[in-house]
């Protein structure tokens, strides 16, 4: 067993793992945040999407341990904790119909999340570039490249209202 | 009269919770005193088996190990109740379960299930299904006396006077893979004791079926089973069939605990049905005016250990063998055929997705030879308000396909040009009708 | 066995000596991207990981005295990001972006990608082609090796358990120079390299100045096509020489895959990708002549 501290969410953990426990178990099983998923457990799929230290990574390939001193962000922090209001992209993945079984929507939020905060004005093929890494089995991919697009549109015009 | 929801764009009833991480997936359900479960699967395709389970039950912190001689009726199966619940003679296929060890980690039920020991005698195996059908192929179940489980036949006109009069005639073979939904949650499920009644919680396209399954393969009454369908992560006809439902429910009734088990992607390709592969030989003849006279078709459907849903897929190509064109003189024979392949069932589709291989070449190639553009050669036969299908059905609502075809041709700006502009439009993408 | 002991190092010193303490009971771990799934499926069985994404020494890619030092934790983000790379080792660039998907990307390093020892590996034929050097240390010494002579046989490299492939350095481009990349995968994203090539080029007066080439995915590691290089180099550059090239390259991958699995189809396939390799060389190095 081993001891490390990391933020999820914003909030601090201290916790005893096993050596050998990968990230995404950390994240499930023992913090309960099940909104991450895995899908194929080697990288492939992309289900299990978390933003740690600022990029996105595969929570199924990176061990428990190596998050030490990490800050990740999940799913369940995109909206902000006692948060009513949805973050822009999940407003557009709704709005767009980009959710069918929902099981990629997890990865997906999270790595056009990291896209957009890096490039708010995404081409489409940037943006498919940018999602590469999610499988998705339903949609064929276009609801939610436009839910992005459109959701790019809405922290654009976020950015301009706060200016104003 | 204004309508509330049609004509407008409705926010699904889930998407919310699945926007926001909080969707519950059978995975995500966690309890109290829950014990985990693991299935042991076969690595032979087809032999006799023995097992010997000693030093997992041995092992600390394995609860039991759950075996065919624990199951009160073991059979299952939603058309022909072929599969056992846990194998007790001989396995079928790679992946057939033998056996379910329960412990109190994921971890120890995953190292017990290494030192179960099986010993397997290979008997031959049987995997080309055109070769299972000849009499002296090995029996995959020896209750039935041919792996031919299923013959459908359409008989149509008389097709070999008609063959006669063609102008034109294309005989030609067709063969399409196996595929796999890949459904993008590996299949996973809980269960427990509520009361005297046993609540399994799965990812699945048919509860009310697996309620009765389980009621059947545990000798209980229907009303003490409960199925419950959280978020299903996708399924595409591959949660039909049962996978660890039975499993789950015997576990929990026998031990009063929750158990939970989670599939690894591995095991999920090894766990559930496929889409059948076809082998399909066809015959169509057609006048020199590309006018459609005959059509004879043998569908061969490789449905692999286990039956599935075989019976109904190879109907439905065989209805559908002709597609969408009136043809007045048809023979169809269609099969269901057991080999020691993964098992076939359903898959979006159900069997009218394999037949469009064969039925839409042989028209492209009946046109090259008469020399008529592919798009001409489907609206002189295609379907209309009034056409008869092949097994006598008349068409009288809506069959807009004509006027589909003519909206890709104006579409894609070829009526009338057809060779220079699909060449034309070939050197930027891929075109084709 | 089970891994009983880990460490998140930030100084490459505690490592090395790590290392020297444990080591054919440890493994290092980096982007973790490999090792995991291995881990997972009991294909290795390290008693103790040593956990080295956190060594900011050897993260950064930097240029010292006209040669280009990529720390091996670097990440393939990283790279493709760097300031430090010039335009003409767009081969480089081209290669590190195609490897797994952003996430990947982003965990994954290139000393994970070299040690791996795997075929398909897609920076190493850039990597060859540039004839880069490695910088392997233990506890008490240093010593470099040339890329070329690291990899001994399928997911076999010569490091040893106490070692850590710290850089790996090569000579910055001139002007004249350029290095192309084309890779065959199956799919855009998470494909594993079908087969690749590296082309460097160093061009003067229209002729192919200087040329190395280097093929990955085909055979038991990546490797340089020296016989290709030697009858391309010195000459005139025309269609001819080109066509002349690519068929020479053809035959040679028919002979090293004789027999197996996809010869034909590489063999076939090398000479488009060879060509389109070249191209984008010749055109990174345009300013020395064409």
């Amino acid at each position: 067993m081993k001891k490390i501290n990391l933020k999820i969410n914003g909030s601090e953990y201290s916790l005893e793992i096993d050596e050998n426990m990968r990230l995404i178990d950390l994240i499930r099983d023992v913090v309960g945040l099940t909104g991450t998923k895995e899908g194929c457990g080697e990288g492939e799929c992309g289900a299990c999407t978390v933003i740690m230290g600022g990029v996105t990574v595969n929570s199924c390939m990176v061990l428990a341990f190596q998050a030490n001193g990490k800050e990740i962000l999940t799913i369940e922090g995109v909206k902000g904790k006692g948060n009513d209001k949805l973050h822009p992209i999940q407003k557009a993945f709704l709005e767009e119909g980009a959710v069918q079984c929902g099981f990629c929507i997890p990865g997906m939020v999270l790595s056009a999340k990291a896209l957009l905060d890096e490039n708010n004005t995404p081409s489409r093929e940037e943006i498919r570039e940018g999602i590469s890494g999610n499988l998705c089995r339903c949609t064929g991919y276009n609801k939610i490249v436009d839910a992005i697009e459109k959701a790019a549109y809405y922290l654009v015009k976020e950015a301009e209202d706060n200016e104003i | 009269m204004k309508f509330k929801t049609v004509g407008h764009s409705e926010v699904r009833v889930d998407a919310m919770a699945k926007v926001i991480g909080e969707a519950t997936y059978p995975e995500d359900f966690y309890m109290k005193d829950m014990l985990w479960g693991k299935t042991l699967r076969s690595t032979k395709a087809h032999a006799h088996v023995n097992l010997d389970t000693q030093d997992a039950e041995k092992m600390e912190g394995v609860i039991k190990v759950f075996t065919y001689r624990d199951v009160p009726d073991n059979h299952h199966g939603v058309v022909l109740k072929d599969h056992e619940v846990f194998c007790s003679k001989k396995v079928r296929r790679i992946g057939d379960p033998l056996a379910f060890v329960v412990a109190i980690s994921n971890k120890i039920a995953e190292k017990a299930l290494k030192t179960i020991k099986v010993e397997y005698n290979e008997i031959p195996a049987i995997f080309d299904p055109v070769e299972a059908m000849m009499k002296d192929a090995p029996l995959v179940h020896e209750n039935h006396k041919s792996n031919i489980i299923f013959h459908y036949k359409l008989r149509r006109g008389n097709i070999e006077e008609a063959f006669k009069k063609c102008a034109v005639i294309i005989e030609k073979q067709y063969k399409c893979g196996m595929v796999d939904h890949g459904f993008l949650q590996p299949e996973a499920g809980l269960a427990y004791m509520d009361g005297d009644t046993v609540v399994v919680c799965a990812a699945t396209q048919y509860p009310h079926f697996d309620q009765l399954e389980v009621a059947e393969a545990l000798h209980i009454s229907q009303e003490k089973v409960r199925i419950i369908n959280p978020a299903v992560g996708g399924a595409f006809g591959g949660r039909e069939d049962i996978t660890m439902q039975v499993h789950l429910a015997l576990a929990t009734k026998v031990l009063g605990r929750p158990i939970k088990t989670v599939y690894s992607r591995e095991e999920s390709f090894l766990a559930h049905s496929k889409r059948h592969p076809m082998v399909m030989t066809y015959k169509t003849g057609a006048d020199a005016n590309g006018k459609l006279l005959a059509m004879e078709a043998e569908l061969v459907g490789d449905t692999g250990a286990y039956a599935s849903w075989a019976i109904n897929v190879m109907r439905k190509a065989g209805v559908h063998a002709t597609g969408p064109y009136e043809i007045p003189n048809v023979k169809v024979d269609s099969y269901a055929v057991y080999t020691n392949n993964p098992f076939a069932g359903a898959m979006r589709g159900f069997g009218a997705t394999q037949v469009p291989i064969a039925h839409e070449q042989q028209m492209d190639m009946i046109a090259e030879e008469l020399d008529i553009d592919p798009i001409t050669i489907r609206l002189i036969n295609g379907f209309t308000l009034g056409s008869t299908t092949a097994t006598g059905q008349v068409l009288s609502d809506s069959v807009p396909l004509k006027e589909c075809i003519e909206a890709v041709e104006n579409s894609l700006g070829i009526k009338n040009h057809y060779e220079e502009k699909m060449e034309e439009l070939a050197m930027e993408a891929g075109v084709g009708i | 066995m089970e891994i009983n002991k880990t460490f998140q190092e930030t100084e490459v010193e505690a490592v090395l000596s790590l290392l020297d303490q444990y080591q054919d009971n440890s493994k290092i771990i980096a982007g973790g991207t490999d090792i995991i799934i291995q881990l997972h499926q009991g294909r290795v069985n390290p008693e103790v990981l040593i956990d080295i994404s956190n060594l900011n020494e050897i993260k950064e890619i930097k240029q010292i005295e006209g040669r280009i030092l990529i720390g091996s934790a670097t990440t393939f983000t990283s790279l493709m990001k760097s300031q430090v790379i010039p335009k003409n080792l767009w081969g480089l660039i081209e290669a590190a972006s195609q490897v797994g998907s952003p996430q990947i990307r982003n965990a994954a390093t290139i000393g994970g990608n070299i040690c791996n020892g795997s075929p398909a590996a897609d920076i190493v034929p850039p990597l060859l082609a540039l004839n880069s050097q490695l910088v392997i240390a233990n506890k008490m010494t240093e010593r470099k090796v040339p890329l070329e002579t690291f990899f001994i046989d399928k997911g076999k490299v010569d490091l040893k358990n106490n070692e850590l492939l710290s850089y790996i350095e090569f000579e910055n481009i001139k002007e004249n120079q350029g290095l192309g990349f084309t890779k065959l995968g199956l799919r855009k994203a998470l494909a594993i390299s079908r087969i690749s090539v590296a082309v460097f080029l160093e061009m003067k007066d229209g002729c192919f100045n200087e040329i190395r080439i280097a093929t990955g995915s085909c055979g038991k590691f990546a490797i340089r096509e020296k016989e290709v290089e030697d009858f391309m180099r010195n000459k005139q550059v025309t269609d001819e020489l080109i066509e002349a090239g690519a068929n020479l390259y053809s035959n040679i991958i028919l002979k090293r895959l004789a027999g197996r699995h996809g010869s034909d189809y590489k063999s076939e396939a090398i000479k488009g990708i060879f060509k389109d390799g070249l191209g984008k060389a010749t055109h990174l190095a345009k300013k020395g002549g064409v």
